[in-house]
């Protein structure tokens, strides 16, 4: 089925509840409904098959036009459908929960309740997801009145972790904030009974900074060194996802020079990430061998990097309108010189991971998801691919030049720990046949292309493939200097339901690994909003933070 | 005269201070041999000397909720038994300070003895993660003592005493390795799960229960706990040259057959993988406790 029918599909399934549709862009319908609609259209998305619940996106669209707005976002291969849910802004805005269809949509509609302020009926968790637990009542970060002020924290009895008591054989074990197998802040309670996991529950938010927030105010421009910000280790992936949803908007071509360099970046970047997964991965295993020889050959793709853009981890290649450094002779030949390395490694960890016996007791049949609960969990990236879902957006919907410069696309039916360092480790070998195409193919032309100040208004969502899997970018512009609403949902988000599902039964000394499987990356899962306390000498405005490093960096 | 020579066996030679020294630089040799193996540079030399200095410097925490008595107590039993079982065996080559018949017993039980305290200070903690560790720590003690014990017994059957410094006046002329290789390979691992070294690391696996039985400890009290397991690694390495690699004639040819000892335990540290705790026991009840009993029974019908 091409992306036409698809979303001519989409348009009957939702025809009985329709009040307008309309198509912003290519590959997207837009269909407005009613919030009592809402879950009879999503059941009936869901029963027709259609897609995916990708994100919901809250929108305020301020006091004047008094409404908000949620969009439910549906995507299937290259066809996207958002159903655009009209709600009031004063008062109770209420709409009903589809966590119960849909797992995942509980972390969005937690996000949603607790950043616009909608009360979502009948969500299984209604507590905060990324807000601190003394965040004030009634106040909502992404509606358009928000003012940092009325965000002081206000005296609550917080909910701790159950008393340190022992219960007989049961007890919790906390994992998180702060953990030697965490090396980034998130909080999971794992009900142990002896050594198995009977119960499972997480809180994120520990590095929350606001950045969605922060890109109103801030031009187009900057925002693309802010966006850069949100991970360590797949910066590229949200340069590239802001870039081309920018591009879209202003309908600038691109030329393939800067796209093919650009896929270049990426396809090392996911070598860079694999790597690095590879060896927590088997860190958390007590591999520690592993883990050294693995970080060790990922330094090579890391110089790579910096030879190529001048630095290793915010590489800062892409622009609004093309790419900032050309690849030259020289740098191919450094391209070509480390595939060669890096090719008969990943081989030798391929053959490590499937054949080392004491390794396969600690990854064979462990955290096996069908494909069936891939599906229902909404599981994304390498995670679905190693259950057998194809779901992957440089396949199904190809972007940049990726249409030029085609991968494969890698799955495996076992669905346990030891088919996700499968798929991952094939997915290495396919991103340095592609990397060596691109260096021997490299198309002529310029580097880039003007970007306009001002970028016209409109809406438009932007998919990119990141190591860890689809992420998801709605843009909206009015015509301005800066976005009115940047919508990031990032692929560690929908992984969790997976993880926390599939713990349960399991032993303890497993959870690492399985934590480990899906690739989690805390920093692109929390960005929002920053605490702020009364009478805190630690919190600074912008500007005074700004004033300080200046500062700091004059006195040196 | 007799208790000046008591007093000094136990304090400075060959227990005490001098026991403790080398403890510290089999410790740098093990983890300096290991991080080879993973292709790192590893420590300096004064490393273990200088993470116990600093730990003994520092501040020592006693956590909410523990006997206090018990807190304090643990760690210098546990290394005091170290220290004891050291008088027994031919440490540095050299002829046991103390013997008399059926030491070997008290020797093996002196060296659990850490692993016993280990477990309780765990017990004795409220942290969450340390009950974990403390149940791991003692239901894998109960995992490889009976095949470590009966991978010793070998031995101590073909020389026909249960006297340490009369095995090894036996196995002096006898390679062991050779006789009884089963015996040996239990007898290796044994002493690595002895250790809690990977891949029986799993009651410390830091990646899910932080350090496990001995996460509260600080200070003075973590030092005496890291001093006795570098002494039982140079006790239990000695213990099992001494068996099964061809006895121990003078230090120069301790020091070889215990580094090449070493050698090998840091090579399988470096491959293998940490099991969980039920791999752990299976594997003990199900291959060695039934290998060392068929040695055993082997050597009973030959002899």
């Amino acid at each position: 089925m091409n992306t036409e029918a698809r979303l001519q599909r989409a348009k009957e399934i939702l025809a009985p509840f329709a009040k307008e549709t309309l198509t912003p862009e290519a590959n997207r319908v837009d269909v407005v409904i009613d919030a009592a609609d809402l879950t009879k259209a999503t059941a009936a998305m869901k029963s027709a098959n259609w897609g995916y619940l990708s994100a919901i996106t809250g929108m305020d669209l301020g006091p004047d036009a008094g409404q908000l707005e949620a969009l439910y976002h549906f995507c299937d291969a290259a066809a996207v459908t958002s159903l655009r849910v009209r709600l009031p802004r004063e008062g109770q805005p209420e709409i009903d929960s589809v966590a119960d269809q849909v797992p995942v949509a509980s972390f969005y509609e937690r996000e949603l309740s607790e950043m616009l302020g909608v009360i979502v009926v009948g969500t299984p968790d209604p507590t905060h997801l990324f807000l601190p637990d003394d965040w004030p009542e009634g106040v909502f970060p992404n509606r358009r009145d928000f003012k940092i002020e009325d965000a002081a924290p206000v005296e609550r009895d917080i909910p701790k972790v159950p008393d340190q008591g022992r219960m007989g054989n049961k007890f919790i074990v906390p994992i998180g904030p702060q953990h030697p197998a965490l090396k980034e802040p998130g909080h999971f309670e794992f009900a142990v009974d002896g050594e198995i996991i009977t119960g499972a529950r997480m809180r994120l938010g520990y590095v929350h900074r606001g950045i969605e927030k922060a890109t109103e105010q801030r031009n187009w421009i900057q925002n693309l060194y802010l966006l850069e910000r949100i991970c360590g280790i797949c910066s590229h992936t949200h340069t590239s996802a802001y870039a081309q949803g920018a591009e879209k908007l202003a309908q600038v071509e691109v030329p393939m020079r800067a796209l093919a360099i650009r896929e270049l970046v990426a396809g090392l970047e996911r070598i860079h990430s694999h790597l690095l997964w590879l060896g927590v991965a088997a860190h958390e295993a007590g591999f520690d061998t592993l883990f050294m020889y693995s970080w060790r050959d990922r330094e090579t793709v890391m110089s790579l990097l910096e030879e190529l853009t001048g630095n290793r981890v915010n590489y800062s290649i892409s622009i609004l309108g093309g790419v900032k450094q050309d690849v030259g002779l020289e740098q191919s030949k450094s391209v070509r010189k480390a595939m060669d390395y890096l090719e008969e490694r990943i081989r030798y960890y391929l053959d490590v991971v499937t054949s080392d016996a004491m390794f396969l007791q600690r990854t064979r049949g462990i955290g096996t998801m069908s494909r069936d609960e891939a599906i229902l969990y909404g599981a994304l990236g390498p995670t679905a691919r190693a259950s057998g879902l194809e779901r992957d957006v440089r396949v199904d919907a190809p972007y940049g030049a990726y249409s030029k410069y085609p991968v494969s696309l890698i799955t495996d039916e076992r669905g346990d720990l030891e088919a996700k360092f499968v798929v991952r480790l094939k997915e290495l070998l396919v991103s340095c046949f592609t990397i060596r195409t691109i260096v021997d193919n490299l198309p002529a032309g310029e580097l880039a292309v003007r970007f306009p100040r001002k970028v016209p208004a409109g809406e438009t969502v932007s998919r990119v493939e990141a190591p860890r899997g689809e992420a998801f970018y709605f843009i909206k512009s009015e015509g301005g200097e800066s976005p009115t609403r940047l919508k990031i949902r990032t692929p560690s988000l929908c992984n969790w339901t997976s993880v926390l599902n599939k713990a349960v039964g399991h032993q303890l000394a497993d959870v690492p690994m399985m934590i480990a499987g899906m690739d989690p990356c805390f920093s692109c899962n929390d960005r929002m909003v920053t605490v702020r306390r009364k009478d805190d000498s630690q919190t600074m405005t912008w500007a005074q933070l700004r004033a300080y490093g200046i500062e700091k960096y004059k006195s040196r | 005269m007799e208790t000046v020579l008591a007093i000094t066996s136990i304090m400075f030679f060959p227990a005490g201070i001098s026991l403790i020294l080398g403890g510290m630089l089999y410790e740098w040799a093990d983890r300096k041999l290991v991080a080879r193996f993973q292709n790192r540079i590893g420590p300096r030399w004064f490393q273990p000397l200088a993470d116990t200095i600093k730990l003994i410097s520092k501040e020592e925490i006693q956590p909410l909720g523990v006997n206090r008595a018990l807190f304090f107590g643990l760690p210098v039993v546990a290394l005091a038994g170290a220290l004891t079982a050291a008088l027994y065996v031919p440490i540095f080559g050299l002829q046991p300070a103390h013997s008399f018949p059926g030491d070997l017993i008290v020797t093996l039980y002196l060296l659990s003895l850490l692993t016993m305290c280990t477990g309780l200070a765990g017990w004795n903690s409220d942290s969450r993660f340390s009950i974990v560790g403390a149940t791991r720590t003692l239901t894998q003690l109960f995992a490889y003592e009976a095949p470590f014990l009966l991978a010793l017994l070998g031995p101590a059957m073909a020389a026909d005493s249960w006297q340490i410094s009369k095995i090894v006046a036996y196995t002096e002329t006898h390679w062991m390795i050779v006789l009884q290789p089963v015996g040996f390979v239990i007898a290796l691992i044994g002493l690595m799960g002895k250790l809690e070294l990977p891949p029986f690391d799993a009651p410390e696996a830091e990646t899910e229960i932080v350090a496990g039985a001995l996460t509260e400890y600080s200070g003075r009290g973590l030092a005496l706990f890291h001093i006795g397991k570098s002494v039982e690694m140079v006790v239990g390495v000695t213990l099992v040259t001494a068996f099964y690699l061809g006895g121990l004639g003078n230090p120069l040819i301790f020091l070889a057959k215990t580094l090449g000892l070493l050698l090998v335990m840091a090579f399988l540290q470096s491959v293998l993988v940490r099991l969980r705790i039920d791999q752990t026991v299976g594997m003990w009840w199900r291959a060695g406790a039934i290998l060392a009993l068929l040695q055993i029974l082997a050597l009973i019908v030959l002899k």
